[in-house]
């Protein structure tokens, strides 16, 4: 019964993308209003086919139903409920129903929120759209079926990846994957706007929302990633430059450049071919991370099976890389710039500076990453690059864009930038080089270390100079301290949410570099009741048990670890054996605090647990990253929300006008003179 | 406003120049042919430097003590083999029978590898077979 309801949802979902389509073109060539109404009622209810087929799938992993394929692979009877709903995404197909499902319920989202966008630019987007979701119906139907029957229909199923059972497994596809399927809207957008021949800037602020909620889903989810790669790999890394991370990264990396630039298009009617080819680049990447990891073209440690679908991706690239290219030269007048860059150092030359520096970047992590087939076509011999490939060029440009942050509240528009600039950031760089004396002085001589630390004391204190600048200001016109600092930010919510992201990334940053730098690993041999030194840790093993998980039984060891402050923590690692798989399992055992992370992954014992084998890692600063995400995230929400309050009085001076947002750049410029 | 076209374009080549520059010497660095044991074993050539080989464990032979983090055995690909000693964690998924990727140096007619990779499938290829059978 689910199979039927899930097919037949998929294959009504792919004539209903289809009947949107005729119905837009039709709209447009025969100027039929009536018939864009009818579009976007089929992109409604392709958006409820896919809640349909995704209803029936998840009804069929949770009743246990084994006659499909994809339950016996992905699921068993002792599953915890949480991981049989997590397997609906554990593997391939079940990924590609959930990417659909998230493209037509946003696509939807955005063509009824726009129901009034009409004529060729509201016809087109809705185009665009049920092109996009009908590929990926078509992909289920004919490549990748979830619904797929199994040939033996077996009591119970094979069960879920001991590494796929975590937490963060659970959260971390959705997330990539709203990302992912986000980055359509925009694009469909710009599509829509240089189709139609659109000239005004409006319609970038427009895609503005779904940059941001897109650009803030592909962050939470990449960091899930690491932190899942971090928890279950167990060899201590959250970030390994493995192709299928790259091929996440390389969206974020335009996409982040995306949501500076589009400013500047916005107020200044400036880089909008530049943006152009933004927002078809990152919904490419987007496409090309599922291309590379499903096509085998590239070995992976994640070794998926290169399966047909990487075929479909690859037509779907192309046709998007040929017709977006097109349309940006046949629409290139559309395009010209309406201002001329003032200075370099001024807001506009600083946001195509991260722009260009961003492109940059992901220009070499996908040359990195594609090196192998690079390098086979040159010479005929495979070449991989390593870790420090990436590190090299990483490290020193990532601290370069966090200094380029740090300057954003002291960047202003027009000629004299240049001055105003350096005035403004006198104070918060002798504070950051005061910050770089101290760290220096409690004994960490390393340059990277000191230079990361520099540039956190300058950004900290120069964004607290210019919020409490801008609060002075709204005291002296007479509101109490705490009314003016949720006014400023109430009124401004797009700058401090920037901010805020601004700051997260900062802790991230200093935690990748506190991390990557001082990381302590080491291989213990321990016999029972004895112990062994790391770094001035005492690690101490006691005694190794059994215990029975819900669906596992595991071998447990207890380590007593003294730091060097004689602080003492027990801790728990151990290798868990799943019941529907020969391979063992390491569940690292984790203590985490603001300044180091203790990490033990237990590799053996010998002899009844005479003897253990374990991997101590002392990583110093990890809890930095996932704290910077939490604030990023918060950052992004806040730059997300609209207005909470009502306006002061103070700020009702002309009734007529509602909404001042042009001349927010006025307030910025002054404000920091 | 000539001239301020000729800055950024300057200024974005600086940029790239020096990501570029950084990129050729981290490929120095971090350049690692990748191949097949048997192409290691056929041609000789590569014995000098450090090399990333795929292949699959040996039955025979295997050895894989955690006590002492080491792991003897042979890799083999196309009727080829390679004797290798690896010291480190052993992966969890790491056996007799695997395809994995081993990372190192040849030393005294036998590759030293410090980098053990298991090629993880998202699905179980093994258990779908038993479950055939």
């Amino acid at each position: 019964m689910t199979v039927m309801i899930g097919e037949f949802s998929l294959a009504m979902a792919m004539l209903a993308a289809a009947g949107a389509l005729l119905a837009a073109l039709a709209s447009i060539r025969l100027e039929m209003p009536a018939a864009l109404k009818v579009a976007r009622w089929m992109i409604g209810a392709l958006a409820g086919l896919m809640l349909l087929a995704s209803g029936a799938l998840l009804t069929a992993l949770l009743q246990g139903d084994f006659s499909i394929s994809y339950v016996t692979e992905y699921t068993e009877k002792a599953l915890p409920v949480g991981y049989k709903i997590a397997a609906f995404w554990a593997g391939q197909e079940g990924s590609l129903l959930l990417w659909s499902l998230m493209i037509a319920v946003m696509s939807a989202l955005h063509v009824f929120n726009r129901r009034d966008q009409q004529g060729t630019e509201g016809a087109t987007v809705v185009a665009v759209l049920a092109v996009v979701c009908g590929f990926f119906a078509a992909l289920m139907l004919f490549a990748a079926n979830p619904f797929a029957l199994a040939e033996h229909v077996l009591a119970d199923g094979q069960g879920l990846n001991p590494l796929l059972q975590d937490p963060a497994m659970i959260a971390h596809p959705p997330l990539l994957f709203l990302g992912y399927a986000g980055y359509t809207i925009p694009f469909a957008m710009m599509v829509g706007a240089l189709v139609s021949g659109r000239k005004d800037n409006n319609w970038v602020a427009e895609t503005r929302r779904w940059s941001v909620v897109s650009w803030l889903f592909l962050s939470i989810g990449i960091l899930l990633g690491a932190q899942w790669a971090y928890l279950e790999l167990g060899w201590g890394g959250y970030w390994g430059w493995d192709p299928v991370e790259n091929a996440s990264l390389l969206p974020w990396l335009t996409g982040t450049a995306l949501v500076h630039s589009i400013m500047v298009q916005q107020q200044r009617g400036m880089l909008k071919l530049w943006n152009a080819l933004l927002f078809s680049i990152t919904f490419i990447l987007c496409l090309f991370g599922t291309y590379l990891t499903r096509s085998g073209i590239i070995q992976s440690v994640h070794g998926f099976a290169p399966s047909m679908i990487a075929t479909f991706f690859l037509v779907l690239i192309l046709a998007t890389t040929v017709f977006s290219l097109m349309l940006i030269l046949v629409r290139r007048h559309q395009l010209q710039s309406e201002h001329q860059l003032e200075s370099l150092v001024g807001r506009e030359g600083m946001f195509l500076a991260t722009n260009v520096l961003l492109t940059g970047i992901m220009v070499v992590v996908l040359i990195g990453t594609i090196f192998p087939v690079i390098s086979n076509a040159l010479s005929g011999q495979e070449v991989t690059v390593g870790a420090s490939f990436y590190n090299k060029v990483i490290a020193p440009f990532g601290l370069l864009l966090a200094a380029m942050m740090a300057m954003g509240p002291a960047l202003v528009m027009g000629t004299d930038a240049a001055r105003k600039l350096v005035r403004a950031m006198i104070v918060p760089v002798i504070f950051g080089l005061l910050t770089a004396v101290a760290i220096y002085l409690t004994g960490i001589k390393n340059g990277w270390a000191l230079l990361c630390a520099a540039i956190t004391g300058t950004l900290i204190v120069s964004y607290l100079i210019n919020l409490v600048k801008q609060v002075a200001l709204r005291i002296q016109a007479g509101e109490n301290p705490l009314a003016a600092f949720v006014h400023l930010l109430d009124g401004n919510h797009r700058r401090y949410g920037g901010q805020t992201i601004h700051i997260g990334m900062m802790m991230m940053i200093v935690g990748i570099t506190g991390s990557g730098l001082f990381v302590e690993k080491q291989d213990l041999s321990i016999k029972e009741g004895q112990s062994a030194q790391i770094a001035g840790y005492d690690v101490k093993y006691e005694k190794l048990i059994e215990r029975r998980g819900p669906n596992y039984k595991a071998v447990q060891a207890t380590i007593v670890v003294t730091d060097p402050k004689g602080g003492v923590q027990t801790l728990y690692p151990e290798t868990q054996f799943f019941d529907k798989t020969t391979q063992p399992h390491s569940q690292i055992a984790l203590e985490s605090n603001a300044r180091r992370d203790l990490y033990i992954n237990l590799s053996a014992w010998e002899a009844n647990g005479a003897v253990v084998a374990m991997q101590v890692i002392i990583n110093p600063l990890v809890s930095w990253i996932w704290v910077g995400g939490i604030v990023l995230s918060v950052g992004g929400l806040i730059s997300l929300l609209p207005r909470l309050l009502p306006l002061p009085a103070s700020e009702q001076v002309e009734p007529t006008v509602p909404k001042p947002q042009p001349a927010k750049s006025k307030k910025r410029g002054t404000a920091v003179a | 406003m000539v001239k301020m076209r000729i800055k950024v374009v300057v200024t974005a080549a600086v940029l790239l120049g020096a990501i570029g520059y950084l990129a050729v010497a981290g490929m120095k660095t971090g350049w690692v042919y990748y191949m097949d044991v048997a192409k290691f074993v056929d041609n000789g050539q590569f014995y000098a430097q450090r090399v990333r080989l795929h292949g699959t464990v040996a039955k025979d032979g295997f050895t894989s003590s955690a006590a002492t983090m080491t792991a003897h055995f042979s890799l083999t690909a196309k009727d080829k083999s390679l004797p290798v000693v690896y010291r480190g964690p052993i992966p969890d998924l790491f056996e007799a029978g695997k395809d994995v990727v081993v990372e190192g140096k040849m030393d005294n007619g036998e590759f030293r590898a410090d980098v053990l990779m298991t090629k993880c499938a998202s699905k179980y290829e093994a258990k779908k077979a038993e479950h055939k059978s």
